[in-house]
């Protein structure tokens, strides 16, 4: 059982992201340490890609089935994204906040240790399951990215110093997340072709899925035509979120659930 | 707002028409499409088909196109290629798609989500009208795009006209889908399947053969359950220990060993023995150590099968351990297909692996779950879906729209 190395694991990249974060504050007096923050979140998120290489391969099977699974995926995304993010626009602030976010999921997985089962029920053995699932995670994280950044800008808004250039991150981490979005969401209508006989079947995570499409679709559209309306396309942003929520864990809580196909963690 | 202030007063009604005048028609269309579900009711899917479907299909098209062509300055027509009126139209189809993702599409007792028809939205004339006003908004500016055609107009067109595409084939076209099941035992051939909306017989153009149906288990779970209440303990019923020779696990104060694991076995006196025969079932020796009390216990459960009782091993006053029914790993049918001119294919199918064979998409869909892997019978579902290739049309045409949204993405980060 994998699940007892995570602590050690989780606690050495722990270690070298809180160090990592502490120097990364220092950097604000003194630019030159940031070389030494970016090796340590460097070093740090390798780890953690050496532990789930490591779940994957004892699992015999994608570690992509139960909620916590899908944490330790975003743990491993957001630095990346964060990286990226640096590289082209060097926020640090963003950088900062994308190492947290994948603290808080380490620590969320710490606090709920799952007994990792291995097996996969017959519907999800396909081809398919790692792109699908993959695309869907890496869109996730790439729009909650956004989020952030839409809070940060109802922060200026209210402060009266809204920066154009905050929204246009939010911009492009939207259209990048969507592109994702839209791949996830076709990706599954060709596997649920494959698998169920037919590409559509309005099952509830198929629902708040296109939900969670649509949220982004009208936020691309409203920004395209009303590119001065900051404040309204702030809360359509939030309010996207809140969507693409519901759609990550919130289905199982609702009154449609027991109607889906898709609530693989029971067992 | 502030642009507003510089434009003379817009009057309500006043074109071209805004955000006021498209919500106040979309609430319109929903309210109408709300008291034609309670007067009218659509209890049956307004389902059209070949060739009906095609022409309609193909009318619209035409409609839409006379529209751009010889209308486009009348109000409506303006209005309707216009922002306002798309977002609109996504606006009120999310709505309607958020409540159909609250309300469970089954049968209800509740009063007004039976007479608006909430439990079917997608049979709900609101629901139609206003799918017919997103499509319709997205028709006109697909037209109006692919008549303008520039480079950069491409993702534009990909997408738009992608998605117009899959949803219009996809409403137009499901009534034209046809499902039906059939269920075959081993060493039978059988060509009457039956349609699984209305469970009509429909006899098929070829026969089918079972030659052998073959099921793969993961070995059985152990489970913490409660004497009284005969619910699982640990960890909600979630991620249970899957059972495994020599491995030893810790539950609320009992260290559990397994000693022994055989796959098929039968009972014999007060001990299993590994046999190889039908109904034999998964057993496991186990040696269970109260940590506080230091007393073991070493005894065979085994979760039985259609053939053999189930047997759990009770630790203490208040708990016992259990066997979960194993699950399946794979399974799948091997199978002939006869055709009338007396040819035969062999295939096999399994879950994720379909066959095609005249018009036809094969699928594994079930078994004897009471027999599990012991199972002669498989039951098989077959899908025709002429409409596919359209609406894979448009799902690749927005394959590729989401690939080049990415580029233009990353163009966008460049430039800027």
């Amino acid at each position: 059982m994998t699940w007892i190395n995570f602590p050690l694991y989780s606690g050495i990249v722990a270690v070298f992201f809180l160090i990592g974060l502490a120097v990364l504050g220092y950097s604000y007096k003194k630019p030159s340490t940031f070389k030494i923050a970016s090796i340590l979140f460097t070093i740090g998120w390798g780890v953690l890609v050496l532990f789930v290489v490591q779940l994957w391969i004892e699992l015999e099977r994608p570690p992509m089935r139960t909620l916590g699974e899908t944490r330790l995926w975003y743990a491993l995304f957001l630095p990346v994204i964060g990286g990226l993010t640096y590289l082209r626009w060097h926020y640090k602030w963003f950088l900062a906040y994308s190492i947290l976010m994948a603290l808080l999921f380490l620590g969320i997985n710490y606090a709920n240790p799952e007994t990792y089962s291995k097996t996969l029920m017959p519907a999800l053995q396909s081809p398919w399951f790692v792109p699908h699932v993959l695309v869907y995670l890496l869109s996730y994280a790439v729009l909650a990215a956004s989020s952030i950044v839409a809070l940060k800008g109802w922060g200026d808004y209210y402060k009266n110093k809204s920066k154009s250039s905050t929204l246009a991150l939010a911009d492009n981490l939207v259209y990048i997340g969507f592109a994702f979005l839209t791949l996830g969401l076709l990706f599954g209508a060709l596997w649920a072709k494959e698998a169920w006989g037919h590409y559509w079947t309005w099952d509830p995570k198929e629902i708040w899925a296109f939900l969670t499409w649509m949220g982004y679709l009208i936020y691309i559209h409203y920004r395209h035509f009303h590119p001065q309306k900051d404040k309204q396309a702030l809360t359509i942003l939030a309010l996207a979120f809140v969507v693409l929520l519901v759609c990550w864990f919130g289905v199982n809580y609702l009154p449609v659930a027991q109607t889906s196909v898709h609530t693989y963690t029971q067992y | 707002m502030t642009n507003k202030t510089k434009l003379p007063q817009h009057q309500l009604w006043d074109t071209p028409w805004g955000y006021a005048e498209s919500f106040l028609i979309g609430f319109g269309l929903l309210i109408t499409g709300f008291v034609m579900e309670a007067s009218l009711g659509s209890q049956t899917a307004i389902s059209l088909v070949f060739p009906y479907n095609l022409l309609l299909l193909i009318t619209y098209i035409c409609v839409l196109i006379a529209l751009y062509k010889w209308a486009s300055h009348h109000p409506i027509v303006r209005w309707l290629s216009k922002v306002p009126a798309s977002i609109t139209s996504i606006v009120l189809v999310t709505l309607l798609v958020m409540i159909m993702g609250i309300i469970p599409q089954i049968s209800s007792d509740n009063y007004i989500v039976n007479l608006l028809g909430l439990n079917h939205i997608t049979t709900n004339w609101a629901f139609l009208l206003i799918i017919g006003l997103f499509l319709t908004c997205l028709g006109l500016i697909s037209i109006k795009r692919i008549a303008q055609f520039s480079k950069a107009n491409f993702g534009f067109v990909l997408n738009h006209v992608g998605l117009f595409i899959a949803l219009t084939a996809g409403i137009l076209g499901s009534g034209d889908i046809q499902r039906a099941s059939i269920e075959l035992k081993e060493n039978e051939a059988n060509y009457m399947a039956v349609d699984q909306s209305d469970g009509s017989p429909v006899e098929l153009s070829f026969a089918m053969l079972l030659k052998d149906f073959k099921l793969e288990e993961y070995a059985p779970k152990l489970a913490l359950i409660d004497n009284e209440s005969g619910e699982i303990l640990h960890n909600h019923g979630k991620n249970l220990y899957q059972i495994s020779e020599g491995e030893q696990y810790l539950y609320e104060g009992f260290e559990v060993e397994v000693l022994s694991y055989l796959s098929m076995s039968s009972p014999f006196g007060s001990r299993y023995v590994r046999v190889n025969e039908q109904g034999s079932s998964p057993a496991a020796l186990l040696k269970v150590t109260n940590t506080k009390t230091n007393e073991t216990i070493e005894n065979w459960i085994s979760c039985g099968s259609f053939a053999q009782q189930y047997r759990s091993l009770k630790i203490s006053d208040q708990y016992s351990l259990v066997m979960t029914i194993p699950e399946a790993k794979k399974f799948s049918s091997e199978l002939e297909i006869l055709t009338r001119d007396g040819n035969r294919f062999s295939t096999t199918i399994e879950v994720n692996k379909a066959h095609k064979h005249d018009f036809w998409e094969i699928y594994q869909l079930d078994y004897n779950k009471g027999m599990g892997k012991w199972s002669t019978t498989s039951i098989i579902e077959l899908v025709r879906d002429p409409w596919l290739p359209v609406i894979y049309t448009g799902i690749f045409m927005m394959i590729f729209g989401a690939f080049y949204m990415f580029w233009v993405g990353n163009k966008i980060t460049k430039n800027d």
